[in-house]
């Protein structure tokens, strides 16, 4: 537009005016691009106050808010049998194997995470959902399972168990 | 040239957009062409207010809602885990409870905007009506939604408030227990109540607040009474004529400005109660689980219902307290069917200021009154 106006007048006032209303025109637009990076970054600003409580309310309680320490009595589980209970805020068994072991482990399912079944009579753990079988260490003998069961620590004093 | 590229990129969107629904016509037409009058003031900001307020007592309640409990035995333990141990759980549930009191508050003073400055005379009957009822599904949600932390005071102000509908003649006994789900407030009162704050009551806000957008668009925004010389109502009542505002503001970016403005304005007041001040709203039995077999000393309605409460105590016939209640809101629902002067302007409205002076007054007498009574 201004090329234009060179070409099609030699007045030098006319030049002069549009020069200046172009450097106006720079002026404001500077203007209005600072303008708008301040009120951009204040939206910003803005945004993560309200994002960070709300995803800190969506959030689930990390492990150390709900993982506490289990405490069985020894005598809950007999030979050959297993008890389920929730250990932080997931599902757990705990077996005593025919010679007396103890064994503590994860009791989802490492494929699709559905919750292995204790069957008593083979000494093995089911996985119902996909057939997985794993052995009583939890090793993966059969089926889809990609690893064997998550094995947890455990302390047995003062004839209690205690998981974590 | 960042920016240039920045801006072609945008071009492009908007024009695909624009070739299949026409959005610069509609931005033209409902943004930037829509043109406001040049005397508008900030009172007019009001109902932008109360739109941000509603959506924010929505999002808040739904978030409520992922940790609430509606069950008598743990509804007040949901809402003290929500207090203590979920993070930023007081912050959500505070914007809720000191939220629908700041929506109220807003609520009344946007009825006052409108009642002083004239706008609900004709032909604006249908938005006063439309919102007079918004203004009672407001106190009803706030009274169903007092109820669901399941507190002493959350119990027996229902049982108070309930009750009141047992002085109408014949039913009242029977309304009484069908608005509770049982002979007393209980669990079945928890389950009604809690269908009603969440589902029932904010469908019809929300639609209700669409014929009142609706109602607004095909009249046009009233030309405020103040800075111009006629303020007599020009409206002729023979066909329907759109209000516009030739040589006006435009709607964006100029009045969308000013109620982000009175938007902050409002957040600053709402947040400064939130963080500095909590509990204003709260008395000490809120704070108490609900137990049937103890009635609180003095239990009390929220601020809004104050005068009500005082009004039932003044007379010693409650059918006759509640009467005369029923009476000035039909009244104030019906006053554009009642007040058919063309004048506007309140300085020029003497019977209309000395009454509506009055009858505020007499509501915060009343109020105050009602609290320390």
């Amino acid at each position: 537009m201004l090329q234009q106006l060179l070409v099609i007048t030699d007045n030098e006032a006319i030049i002069d005016i549009i020069m200046c209303a172009g450097g106006f025109m720079e002026t404001d637009r500077n203007r209005r691009t600072f303008l708008g990076v301040c009120l951009g970054s204040l939206g910003i600003i803005a945004a993560a106050a309200v994002s960070w409580p709300l995803f800190r309310y969506l959030a689930p309680r990390s492990a150390s808010e709900t993982s506490g320490k289990v405490v069985i009595p020894d005598t809950d589980v007999r030979e050959g049998d297993a008890k389920f209970f929730e250990y932080a805020g997931s599902s757990a068994v705990l077996i005593r194997k025919k010679n007396g072991e103890l064994a503590a482990f994860s009791a989802v399912c490492t494929h699709l995470g559905c919750i292995v079944q204790w069957e008593k009579a083979k000494q093995d753990f089911l996985c119902p959902c996909h057939g997985g079988r794993y052995s009583a260490d939890g090793v993966v003998m059969a089926g889809p399972p990609p690893r064997p069961l998550k094995k947890l620590p455990f302390t047995v004093a003062g004839g209690n168990i205690t998981i974590g | 040239m960042c920016q240039r590229s920045g801006y072609v990129s945008h071009k492009k969107i908007v024009d695909w957009i624009d070739v299949r629904i026409g959005v610069r016509e509609v931005v033209d037409k409902e943004l930037t062409g829509y043109l406001l009058p040049r005397n508008i003031n900030s009172w007019y900001s009001m109902g932008s207010i109360l739109l941000f307020a509603f959506a924010l007592q929505v999002v808040t309640g739904m978030l409520l809602l992922i940790y609430y409990v509606p069950d008598a035995d743990k509804a007040f333990k949901s809402v003290s885990t929500i207090m203590n141990d979920v993070p930023y759980g007081w912050l959500i549930r505070m914007l809720h409870a000191v939220g629908s009191n700041m929506m109220v508050l807003a609520l009344l003073f946007h009825m006052l905007s409108v009642l002083f400055m004239g706008s609900y005379k004709k032909p604006r009957e249908l938005n006063w009506v439309t919102g007079f009822i918004l203004f009672t599904l407001v106190q009803a949600i706030s009274l169903t939604g007092y109820l669901l932390p399941w507190s002493q005071l959350s119990f027996w102000a229902t049982t108070v408030a309930t009750n009141s509908a047992s002085v109408m003649p014949v039913v009242g006994p029977y309304l009484v227990e069908f608005l509770r789900g049982s002979p007393l407030v209980g669990p079945p009162t928890l389950g009604r109540f809690f269908a009603l704050h969440v589902a029932v009551i904010p469908a019809v806000i929300a639609a209700l607040i669409g014929a009142h957008l609706f109602l607004l668009k095909r009249t046009g925004v009233s030309t405020p009474p103040f800075g111009v010389k006629d303020t007599d109502n020009q409206w002729q009542g023979d066909s329907y004529s759109y209000e516009d505002h030739p040589g006006g503001i435009p709607f964006f970016p100029n009045f969308a400005c000013e109620d982000m403005r009175s938007i902050a304005i409002y957040m600053a007041i709402f947040l400064a109660v939130v963080f500095f001040d909590p509990y204003l709203f709260f008395p000490k039995d809120a704070f108490l689980p609900a137990n049937p077999f103890a009635t609180p000393a003095h239990i009390k309605p929220e601020w809004y219902f104050l005068a009500n409460y005082q009004t039932l105590k003044l007379f010693p016939n409650e059918l006759i307290g509640l009467s005369l209640q029923a009476v000035a809101m039909t009244f104030l629902a019906l006053l554009p069917f009642v007040d058919r002067g063309r004048e506007r302007h309140p300085l020029r409205r003497r019977l209309f200021l000395i009454c509506s002076v009055g009858g505020v007054l007499l509501w915060i007498g009343l109020s105050i009154w009602g609290h320390f009574s």
